[in-house]
């Protein structure tokens, strides 16, 4: 009752007077307060005399009625004490008859007054006291029962390290999406909400773990049950329950296998284990056993996804889809086998992940997919935002910057994810070939050079090499180079000179290609070496026409001449299917020159012609061009 | 990529008009929130709009709104021109149409044509004959919901024109607008929206405004 | 996106339309250009009505080359122009101003016909028709890889002389050379052939071009019965002025 935070109430009656009529123009008229007087005679109207006797009541009841109404019309023409002197009137009339009847009692010989038998309730005291005591024990029953529930929770808290119920499922919230559905929990473990559209349902039912007993004998089992997942400590006993429905169940994941003929060339495993923060230590066993429902599910989704994809891609040879298989043809004679394994039962003896594991093409198909799910999900939102919602940021531009047919149409343009894993496995297949052919050609090839470096950043359908042929020691004089853009299924090959050059899958071509470069590089540089050594040049040509006609030229040759003309060197080089170098050197005039009827002169020497044959192999030297050299060197001293 | 026939673009437009894919109706609510409560419902609408896991996008426009004296009809032709201060992005011109009267359609439903073109569209259509009616700039958060665009925006007067800066902000509430863009005929989307815009309800009140009934405020 | 050029094309004499056009297509595919399909550029001009002030023109025109857009050239009559490039939709908002702005049916224009690839250009034979007349032919050419006609004017040249057999005028076309003016009003230094090509400036030469075969159109109508002829023997008569122009 503290006053001054008291809040004063005061009551007062709605309207202080009755509106007696509301005219057209909405004046209300009311009615003159009430004199004094006529308050009274209100009040005293209000008196009920029939109150008075249980016996009077029905007597007086209708008469009481009708006064009740007249006051309550309150006519101001009548008498206003009318009723109650009426009233009043009855009144003395009952009591003069009261009178008499008492007068009358009194000689007890017309009247005699008994009191009225009164029949006494028996109460039996035992009965009582029984009863309230049984409803007593019954409430005692209750409260003991909670205090024991509560004492055994308690306890088995502190013993047991259980967590509660609830605190886990605060926990499962902050990782789930959990909603109420009268008395169950539901929750959902699809990936819509991040913009999948795939019709499987995801939902799950979350209830508590039973009682102790039933927990126990559980925890044991649990680890079996919840995909068997051993169980390695106490912690994981949980008060929590998931139901995952039965086809999510188990552990799913996709296999990758690129196959040429029936030898496996590498596969990939993707399943989406141990993506993310691991947070099933503090979580429980539920943890592990929606992440492994949620992986089956997006494996399932991008399956099945593929498989559509499958059948509605028009491919030159037709993609294969059988159960649980997709086969695609990267290359001929080369497939690619996506497949779904779904296990329910796990079986810990399974053969893991062939060790073969490409770790690309496992990334790429999670990529993928969620790619498609981040562009369901991530539409550009419009600039000005008085734009239209839906179209892509490019298309908005189309229309005020003019964009021509050629871009309209390459933005209807899209890939699908299976276009895209079979470009990207195409691809791994024609660099891991690329590298091939020219790591055996490194290889072979000893006397120039072949060194290539691979660009470390490539895209996953683009990569690049540059390739550079030297010869040691004269690396100086010449080096060829060439660039050669790997792409899906061709390889783009750009010269030094500005060659470019478009190749196939196979490698042969690339193999000739680089024969062909070694081939010219061979000739440039000892060009390039004979005028270092003031040795003329007197012909060279890349493409002698002569021998197997090869895709990218055959043998080539040059013609040098010593300074003083004396001497040539003639050098044929052929790259089929090795590299073969043939020498030949001519001198004119000879020097031991003997005179004959058909050749009188000597000057008739210095047109040449006898050209013999060099033993190349047992020249000294280590590389074609050092030989060259002393080659050279040697002809060039005998000269002078 | 062989073109057979190449038919006029005019006539292109008017069978695309005639199966109604061109979104030419705007179905239209409109709310208000004041400045203190703005962060509840930018809260909210993060959570029940698609994009949960981005932060809201943000926009600064600025709106032109011209008119077009016609000498037939008593309404001038009303036109928008809208360019986001914040980027570089093609001005979209906009015609908005007289709201429908009918009463019984749960949202506002208006004809609408939206053309993005170039920034020489406000030289053009001064030229043209247009007279600038007034001009501000809208700033705030956009939202989507499937088709819908959920816009909270405060207004705020074009600076360095009529006030200094500092009072340029027009009320102490932002400004909330629920819309679709949508071809003829779709009338279901009206339920879609009242439906959502249910679940802003006590933060927000969107509501079919009548701007008739406005139209006698300044 | 490249630099395209606008030619009228002066029919030989003796030839009708479609014997010239028919002609160039066989020298065109005998270089070895690829027919890529049709195009067409229409032209419709809207007038303002008197009671609106002084007449402003505005002429509203689409391509096939860039199916989503449409651009307009507003004429206010007193020298300015000013170019606009909408989505499609403006047709429709233009639909909404009929009662200020009204449509000249007799004047709509149009260059209609094939289109050819040739490595890098694209060539386009058009056919130009006003109310269904025969009105001469637009030769459209393109250089894709190039954004600025001073770098690439020899080589266009010699590609149009080339599938033309006809000599054709070293300097630069007269829309090319063209002072610019930048926004304060000033001329600038260089003039068009050095400015990055953009897709208004082939509209912009169609309308020049459409502009002065509508001019044309008036003095058959005065010639009388011999209106085909004497329109397609002004037509020539200005192709011989414009590349006096080009001289």
């Amino acid at each position: 009752m503290n006053i001054t935070n008291g809040v004063n109430v005061s009551v007062e009656t709605t309207c202080e007077n009755q509106i007696q009529e509301i005219t057209y123009d909405g004046t209300e008229i009311y009615q003159p307060p009430p004199t004094l007087s006529e308050t009274l005679t209100r009040c005293a109207a209000r008196i009920d005399f029939s109150k008075t006797s249980l016996d009077d009541l029905k007597k007086e009841d209708k008469s009481a009625e009708d006064d009740v109404k007249d006051s309550s019309q309150f006519q101001p023409s009548l008498w206003p004490w009318d009723s109650v002197r009426n009233k009043l009137n009855d009144a003395l009339t009952e009591i003069c008859v009261l009178s008499d009847v008492i007068s009358i009692a009194k000689d007890k010989r017309y009247l005699v007054l008994d009191p009225v038998p009164e029949d006494p309730d028996e109460i039996k005291p035992i009965v009582q006291v029984y009863s309230r005591k049984k409803a007593l024990g019954q409430a005692a029953q209750v409260l003991l029962s909670g205090a024991e529930r509560l004492r055994n929770s308690h306890s088995e808290q502190r013993n047991r390290n259980v967590t509660d119920f609830h605190i886990e499922l605060l926990r499962l919230r902050q990782n789930w999406r959990l909603k109420k559905v009268s008395n169950a929990i539901i929750g959902d473990l699809s990936y819509r909400t991040a913009g999948s559209k795939y019709g499987m349902s995801g939902t799950f039912e979350v209830t508590k773990a039973e009682d102790l007993t039933d927990e126990e004998a559980a925890s044991g089992t649990t680890g079996s049950g919840n995909n068997g997942l051993p169980t390695q400590s106490p912690k994981t006993t949980s008060s929590l329950r998931v139901i995952v429905p039965a086809e999510l169940q188990g552990v799913a994941y996709i296999k990758v296998i690129t196959q040429k003929d029936q030898e496996d060339l590498c596969t990939a495993n993707v399943n989406l284990m141990g993506h993310g923060p691991n947070i099933t230590q503090q979580a429980g066993v539920w943890q592990k056993t929606l992440e492994f429902a949620q992986n089956v599910l997006f494996c399932k989704e991008l399956f099945s996804q593929l498989a559509r994809e499958a059948i509605q891609l028009q491919a030159p040879i037709p993609h294969v889809v059988i159960g649980n298989q997709i086969r695609a043809t990267l290359l001929p004679g080369i497939q690619l086998i996506i497949s779904l394994c779904h296990s329910t039962t796990f079986d810990s003896s399974q053969p893991g992940p062939i060790n073969d594991h490409d770790h690309v093409l496992e990334h790429s198909l999670h990529q993928l997919l969620r790619e498609v799910h981040h562009k369901n999900s991530h539409h550009p939102f419009p600039h000005p935002t008085s734009g239209p919602l839906g179209p892509s940021k490019k298309r908005m531009l189309a229309g005020p910057k003019a964009a021509d047919r050629e871009s309209l149409l390459e933005m209807t343009k899209s890939q699908t994810i299976l276009e895209q894993i079979i470009a990207q496995a195409q691809h791994i297949f024609m660099r891991k070939r690329t590298q091939y052919v020219l790591d055996t050609l490194a290889r072979d090839v000893k006397d120039p050079q072949i060194v290539s470096h691979w660009n470390a950043m490539n895209s996953p359908i683009m990569s690049c090499v540059k390739i550079n042929i030297v010869t040691h020691g004269y690396d100086t004089i010449n080096r060829t180079s060439l660039v050669i853009h790997v792409k899906e299924r061709s390889l783009k090959c750009i010269c030094r000179d500005g060659r470019v050059m478009h190749l196939s899958y196979e490698p042969q071509e690339l193999r000739d290609l680089i024969l062909c470069q070694i081939n010219s590089h061979q000739i440039s540089c000892l060009l390039n070496l004979a005028r270092c050594m003031a040795w003329t040049v007197l012909s060279n040509s890349n493409n002698l026409g002569i021998g197997k006609v090869e895709p990218l030229g055959n043998a080539s040759s040059c013609l040098l001449a010593s300074p003083n003309g004396d001497r040539m060197i003639a050098v044929q080089i052929r790259c089929d299917p090795q590299i073969d170098v043939k020498v030949y050197i001519a001198r004119s005039p000879r020097p031991d020159f003997i005179p004959n009827p058909l050749v009188p002169e000597k000057f008739w020497e210095n047109l040449g012609g006898h050209f013999k044959e060099v033993r190349f192999d047992k020249i000294e030297g280590k590389s074609f061009l050092n030989k060259m050299e002393f080659l050279m060197a040697a002809l060039t001293s005998n000269s002078v | 990529m062989q073109m057979t026939q190449i038919t006029n673009s005019k006539e292109l437009l008017s069978t695309a008009l005639q199966s109604r894919i061109i979104p030419n109706q705007e179905f239209l609510l409109q709310g208000s929130i004041l400045d203190s409560a703005v962060d509840h419902l930018i809260h909210r609408l993060r959570g029940l709009c698609d994009t949960v896991d981005a932060s809201p996008e943000q926009f600064h426009d600025l709106e032109v709104c011209l008119s077009l004296r016609q000498p037939t009809q008593t309404a001038p032709l009303m036109l928008r021109v809208r360019r986001a201060l914040d980027r570089d992005s093609p001005f979209q011109l906009r015609y908005i149409g007289q709201p429908e009267l009918d009463r019984s359609r749960p949202t506002l439903v208006r004809s609408s044509i939206d053309v993005g073109c170039t920034s020489t569209i406000l030289d053009f259509l001064t030229e043209l004959g247009c007279r600038l009616d007034f001009e501000y700039v809208s700033r705030g958060y956009i939202f989507r919901k499937g088709r819908m665009k959920i816009t909270v925006s405060k207004i705020k007067a074009v600076p360095g024109k009529q006030q200094e800066i500092g009072s340029e902000t027009v009320s102490q509430s932002y400004l909330v607008e629920l819309s679709v863009l949508a071809p003829n005929g779709q009338d279901s989307i009206g339920d879609e929206m009242r439906i959502f815009a249910e679940q802003l309800k006590p933060l927000v009140q969107l509501e079919k405004i009548d701007y008739k009934r406005l139209g006698g405020l300044p | 996106m490249g630099v395209t050029v606008l030619l009228p094309y002066q029919i030989p004499e003796g030839k009708t339309g479609a014997q010239a056009i028919d002609y160039l297509t066989k020298r065109l595919l005998a270089l070895g250009a690829i027919h890529t399909g049709q195009f067409l550029v229409d032209c419709e001009t809207y007038i303002s009505t008197p009671q609106h002030g002084p007449a402003k023109t505005v002429h509203v025109l689409h391509d096939s080359e860039y199916p989503a857009s449409t651009f307009s050239i507003l004429d206010n009559g007193a020298g300015k122009q000013i170019p606009l490039v909408a989505d499609n939709l403006f047709d429709l908002l233009m639909l909404k101003m009929t009662s200020v702005y009204t449509s000249k049916k007799q004047t709509k224009i149009e260059s209609k016909g094939a289109r050819f690839e040739y490595g890098d250009f694209l060539i386009k034979l058009g056919s130009v028709t006003m109310m269904e007349n025969f009105k001469g032919i637009l030769i459209e050419i393109e250089y894709r890889p190039c954004v600025v006609l001073s770098y690439c004017w020899e080589m266009i040249r010699e590609t149009l002389q080339g599938f033309l057999g006809m000599p054709i005028a070293k300097e630069y076309p007269a829309y090319f050379s063209q002072q610019i003016m930048n926004t304060m009003g000033q001329q600038q230094i260089h003039t068009k052939q050095n400015e990055v090509y953009e897709p208004i400036d082939t509209i912009n030469q169609y309308l020049e071009s459409f502009t002065n075969y509508r001019k044309q159109n008036v003095l058959p109508v005065a010639g009388g019965a011999t209106g085909g002829a004497s329109s397609a023997q002004n037509a020539a008569a200005n192709m011989q002025g414009g590349n006096q122009r080009m001289r």
